[in-house]
């Protein structure tokens, strides 16, 4: 197998343009779901400068929604995800609620959590959806258990995406994880959200080869290295990624260049325009994933000016609804705080 | 009835469980082929196949993070460590996602697993094949921490850990793998050991010993040799260090009104200083003298013979001790 870094934009030519086959209604949609996480993100950094979110961080995705869409639409529903701090918007497009989500925002008790822990650590395994912890690599290895249980099942054919900054590939569980997956040959596809700054650090203090996806080269498995805020970029290289890994080839390696153009979090505005040269972040702010997309979807000749909105208003609507869902939803209990530390029921196979 | 090593009480209980539930499978180095570093996993491979007897690289956190990603998908993982000092490499697994994903969940994915391993000393291992590990997780919320001392609760207290829908560090002294025969029942009798519960190992009144692993058969050595001075034992074997069985030490400590706690580990932040806390808690006014403790110097397990004997705690020790108690 070949180990070289695949560069979809230097051989398109050869490259299947899976974006062929997406129908007006899927290209409408990817537009509403790029819209969607925006609204998202900026709904709750409005939250938070209101003071009506008042406890947590609000972990910011603007410019990198081309990920988050481009990633998932291909995915069939019995696929499994594993999202990260700046992929809020994924929870949603794989099957939770938006007030689901915001109560775990807010950390109510009927959150998918109860209100244990924060922001994007939750998951629901009906869904799919695995459950990361603050250690973002140690997702990787979990990971590929929950492929091996597929492949105890004879389900080989489900894949599961896990996500991780660039900063996460510098962990020993991303590698020990990756190594089983490539070992053993799971249908693991992980995303790499190269926004460039892992909290301060950049990227060239996390990772010596020049792209991420060479890392890939050390497991013997294909390594892209593409534009993270191109969505049909994104959504082309996610459906070869996915046929490969379906056919039982092995896992993938998706470096999506992007940048992260806010803090790392809310409180970290300001010094975030400090560790960082600001031309940087306005160089990346005209490489708005969302405007792309839509000047892309004109060209096309079929959609109208009138059909783009910007932003589409029954989002806005839906994510306000939801908010305020959250704040009304009652607070947890404070003897629930130790509830589900130990399962006693029956120890029987589910 | 089955006479049985240690050990074989050990692989008896898992091989019947592999038979039992489908669900359950083991990964680890060197376990399929060659059947583990002791011969625990011996002829697994063959009966069960390649996915349910996973030859792993050597990747501890890999081995405990498929573990918990395949029980959080509905199976039930056994996970060797080659020697549970390495368990420090899959630390963050077991105490970060592990022991948190029920609570994480809002009490949707409870993790069945075990990780196990040979742990203790007294063998030559040295530094990196002699540690007791069992203090680290003890003050995790969410594991259950697991330590027989006879081949009759390796084998149920094996078997429940498997059962068990939460994570299980099971520790396997190697001290006791060979050394220690004894019988286990068929496999039809379907026994278990609940996790959690005591046994009096050797009962007695002068004073109460507190103890796990290994600990137990140096306790009741010292208590043949104590017997002789008038001093009679009561010896508690706790197989479960957590959760763990306060009441049987409570209604001992009633009885006898002196305890001595043995532990292998190194003395400062032991699971025995956690017992003496809490007999001091609720049991001050039967006490006729300070909860007193026998456990490893504050060091490392070293190399040398006459190096490694004078860190871990010997029969003389606890004879010593008992009997400092036993006149006080």
């Amino acid at each position: 197998m070949s180990t070289t870094v695949r560069n979809r934009r230097v051989k398109q030519d050869g490259a299947i343009r899976y974006r062929d086959r997406l129908t007006k209604n899927d290209l409408l949609e990817i537009y509403r779901r790029l819209w969607f996480a925006r609204v998202f993100d900026e709904t709750l950094y409005d939250m938070k400068k209101k003071g009506r979110l008042r406890r947590g961080n609000v972990y910011g995705s603007r410019g990198q929604e081309a990920i988050q869409v481009g990633t998932t639409y291909p995915l069939r529903p019995d696929d499994f995800t594993s999202p990260i701090h700046r992929d809020m918007p994924i929870f949603v497009f794989r099957g939770m609620t938006v007030e689901q989500v915001m109560c775990q925002v807010w950390g109510k008790a009927n959150a998918p959590t109860r209100g244990k822990d924060s922001w994007s650590h939750m998951g629901d395994m009906r869904l799919g959806i695995i459950h990361s912890t603050s250690m973002l690599g140690s997702t990787i290895p979990v990971a590929c258990g929950v492929l091996w249980a597929q492949r105890l099942d004879g389900n080989r054919d489900r894949v599961c995406v896990a996500y991780l900054g660039e900063g996460a590939t510098a962990t020993g569980p991303f590698h020990e994880g990756l190594n089983y997956a490539a070992v053993h040959k799971l249908p693991l596809i992980v995303v790499v959200e190269n926004n460039q700054y892992a909290y301060s650090t950049p990227v060239e203090l996390e990772v010596p080869t020049p792209t991420v996806a060479d890392r890939a080269k050390g497991y013997g498995i294909p390594g892209y290295s593409i534009d993270g805020n191109d969505v049909l970029e994104v959504y082309d290289t996610m459906c070869e990624a996915l046929e490969y890994a379906r056919a039982g080839k092995g896992p993938v390696l998706i470096e999506c260049k992007t940048y992260r153009l806010q803090g790392h979090a809310d409180h970290d505005e300001t010094r975030a325009r400090q560790y960082r040269p600001v031309e940087e972040i306005e160089m990346w702010e005209k490489r708005d994933p969302i405007v792309r997309y839509r000047e892309y979807l004109l060209t096309t000749g079929l959609f109208t000016e009138a059909e783009l909105p910007e932003p589409p208003a029954d989002i806005v609507e839906q994510i306000q609804n939801a908010v305020e869902y959250a704040i009304q939803s009652p607070d947890p209990e404070p003897h629930t705080a130790l509830e589900d530390i130990y399962d006693e029921s029956a120890g029987v196979s589910r | 009835m089955r006479e049985v090593t240690f050990l074989e009480a050990i692989r008896a209980a898992i091989w019947e469980e592999m038979e039992r539930d489908p669900n359950v499978f083991l990964i680890g180095e060197d376990i399929g082929k060659m059947g583990g570093a002791f011969g625990v996993t011996t002829g697994f491979q063959e009966r069960f196949g390649f996915d349910r007897v996973v030859d792993a690289p050597i990747s501890e956190t890999a081995i405990i993070g498929v573990a918990i990603g395949a029980a959080a998908a509905g199976k039930r993982a056994i996970a060797e460590m080659q020697f549970i000092d390495f368990i420090s490499y899959g630390f963050d697994q077991v105490v970060n996602v592990a022991a948190t994903y029920l609570y994480r969940s809002g009490g949707q994915v409870s993790i069945p697993i075990v990780v196990r391993g040979p742990s203790g000393g007294y063998v030559g291992g040295s530094l990196y094949h002699s540690q007791q590990f069992e203090a680290w997780f003890f003050h995790v919320p969410g594991l259950k921490v697991v330590q027989p001392a006879f081949p009759d609760d390796a084998y149920g207290l094996m078997k429940a850990s498997i059962r068990d829908n939460n994570p299980v560090i099971f520790l396997e002294h190697k001290y006791l793998y060979r050394r220690i025969k004894g019988t286990i029942p068929n496999p039809e009798a379907d026994y278990i050991v609940k996790l959690g519960e005591a046994r009096i190992r050797r009962p007695g009144d002068t004073l109460t010993v507190v103890t796990y692993g290994a600990m137990v058969h140096f306790a009741l050595d010292a208590a043949r040799m104590l017997e002789q001075e008038g001093i009679s034992m009561e010896v508690i074997d706790l197989r479960t260090i957590k959760p763990l069985d306060m009441e049987t030490i409570y209604n001992s400590v009633r009885k006898t009104s002196k305890v001595l706690v043995i532990y292998e580990a190194p003395r400062t932040g032991g699971v025995g200083a956690e017992i003496s806390a809490r007999i001091t808690e609720e049991c001050f006014e039967w006490l006729d003298a300070p909860v007193m403790r026998v456990a490893a110097k504050d060091s490392f397990v070293p190399f040398a013979e006459p190096l490694e004997k004078f860190v871990l705690p010997s029969v003389d020790d606890i004879v010593y001790t008992a009997r400092q108690l036993a006149h006080y």
